[in-house]
């Protein structure tokens, strides 16, 4: 344990000095200014609320989410793959296990400071245009479920980033594959199974809006996703241990 | 108990149906410094992916330090410091940043990041980014992280690729200090003869991925045997007395090659020739340079 600490510590001052860190706030900032500015909303005050906090978490999740995670993935695997990095890094006395681990944890790390941050944005949104009754029963499952419904794409990601020594292959793949979410989240029977919309799915799934995917009980969708992400974490690490370096 | 460092049985890497290396037994003697050589594409650096346990071997094995790689690789890797081909450095990170992502793992105190840094002479330089560092740098940098957890065994992927005369010089000094002052054993590879045997104590030649001569620097320039050169007044009465006198002498025009004669032999082919009056213009003795020896051996030199 102790070990995998330093290695995370490790990992970390690789990040520290990137632009990384900068990707962090900008889906919460975008959202911040967008919220503040948007048109006045109907409906009683924690009708309001619901509603800012759906529409902020619909344009956070369709696009910006599903994208920065793809970032994030590729960014941590992105020194090794400059320059022989993976042969000085797996010649040192690490497990590939553990490195894959501490990059796994790594970008679910950088997803959890942009949940928490856009929380933050809801929240000053909210109180900018003077609501006080926050739904927290609707929001806190969903930016944690939208966190933990990032985790299968992220490991899907991180698999393909391993394989991958192009910086930009996997990232232009994953926002192809992001795009059509706006499509793939009305349906109810391919929504939940498509990684990219799971983290919409998830972060909007105990809201207001009962079309598509959305109909579909909690369960269903987190058995889905826990699902999804054990065939791809296991399948990325399989991989990587396999993998001639 | 075991006293190589390193030694390889049958040692076979295979690539669709080829082999990159085949049959590698190499011994590595404590504290030598051992020269792996071999024209680019040969399969050294096959090999030493497969003595760090980033690759797996197809056929063989690999003990070092007596300990089997394939169950003991964590506890291997502990004691070796390595530079496989380039040197991989985080280029926004600065030298002592970088050496501290390394140090984080390996779990050495902070001060050795400062020792080292002065071993290679980075000190003045530790502040800055990487990124702006010449070739040279950056190879004395990835030397500086090959020895930050104080390794017993140093393993070098072609350590002075690509750097400038003097920047070799820089690294070959520095490579030899290491058995003598830090009692570090230390495989280096390199396509140059030359580079390694002003430093090595052994040298191993591969070519196709075997391994065709193993055995020490003194032996290889022993077997660098020179040849006896004459030039005489009648070459061809002149071979009929050396012919006589039981020796294997070539003529070419005015010139009689005899391939390594004893000085005894060479004494008496000359008492003989001036016996039966010839004039002996030249006698030359001419070596043949390690460089061609190991040209001849890699099979790559025609005129050998």
């Amino acid at each position: 344990m102790a070990a995998f600490m330093r290695l995370l510590a490790s990992e970390r001052l690789k990040l520290s000095r990137s632009f990384i860190w900068l990707l962090v706030p900008i889906s919460p900032l975008l959202n911040l200014v967008l919220g503040v500015l948007s048109n006045e909303i109907e409906g009683t005050p924690a009708e309001q609320y619901e509603v800012l906090y759906s529409s902020m978490a619909l344009f956070h999740a369709v696009l910006l989410l599903p994208i920065l995670t793809g970032v994030f993935a590729a960014f941590v695997c992105r020194y090794e793959h400059a320059g022989g990095g993976w042969k000085q890094l797996l010649a040192l006395p690490i497990s590939r296990k553990s490195l894959y681990f501490a990059k796994f944890w790594l970008v679910s790390e950088l997803l959890i400071g942009v949940q928490l941050l856009f929380l933050a944005a809801v929240l000053i949104t909210g109180a900018v245009r003077g609501l006080h009754e926050i739904p927290w029963n609707l929001m806190l499952p969903g930016v944690l479920g939208g966190w933990l419904a990032c985790l299968p794409l992220a490991a899907l990601q991180l698999w393909a980033s391993i394989g991958w020594s192009s910086f930009a292959a996997p990232l232009t793949i994953n926002v192809m594959l992001t795009l059509p979410n706006m499509l793939v989240i009305n349906s109810a029977e391919y929504g939940p199974f498509y990684p990219w919309a799971q983290p919409t799915i998830a972060m909007l799934a105990l809201g207001s809006e009962n079309y598509g995917a959305f109909t579909m009980p909690t369960m269903n969708l987190f058995m889905t996703i826990i699902g999804s992400f054990l065939v791809f974490f296991i399948g990325g690490l399989l991989y990587f241990r396999a993998k001639e370096i | 108990m075991n006293e190589w460092v390193i030694e390889t049985k049958g040692l076979s890497k295979k690539y669709k149906g080829r082999y990159a290396v085949s049959g590698l037994n190499l011994r590595i003697a404590k504290g030598d410094i051992y020269g792996f050589l071999g024209p680019n594409g040969a399969g050294k650096t096959t090999t030493i992916r497969m003595l760090l346990g980033l690759i797996k071997p197809s056929s063989g094995s690999v003990h070092i330090f007596g300990k089997a790689m394939q169950k003991e690789r964590l506890a291997i890797l502990r004691k070796i410091g390595s530079l496989v081909e380039y040197p991989s450095y985080y280029g926004h990170l600065t030298a002592a940043d970088n050496l501290e992502a390394i140090r984080r793992i390996i779990d050495a105190p902070k001060t050795r990041i400062s020792e080292v840094l002065d071993i290679v002479g980075l000190t003045k330089e530790a502040r800055r980014p990487v990124k702006g560092y010449s070739l040279g740098m950056k190879q004395r940098l990835g030397i500086a992280s090959a020895l930050l957890g104080n390794p017993e065994l140093l393993i070098l992927d072609e350590p002075t690729n690509g750097l400038d005369p003097s920047g070799i010089l820089e690294i070959r000094e520095l490579i030899k200090r290491m058995p003598r002052e830090h009692g570090i054993t230390v495989l280096i590879s390199s396509h140059l003869l030359s580079e390694v045997e002003q430093m090595a104590g052994t040298v191993g030649i591969v070519r196709q991925g075997e391994l065709v001569f193993q055995d020490t620097i003194q032996n290889l320039q022993q077997q660098a045997q020179s040849s006896i050169v004459l030039r005489v007044s009648d070459p061809q009465a002149a071979l009929l007395t050396l012919y006589e006198q039981g020796l294997d002498a070539v003529r070419e025009g005015s010139l009689i090659t005899l391939e390594g004669i004893s000085d005894a032999a060479a004494a008496q082919m000359v008492n003989n020739l001036v016996t039966r009056k010839h004039e002996v213009y030249r006698i030359e003795e001419k070596r043949k340079s390690l460089e061609d020896l190991f040209l001849q051996i890699v099979g790559e030199g025609g005129h050998a």
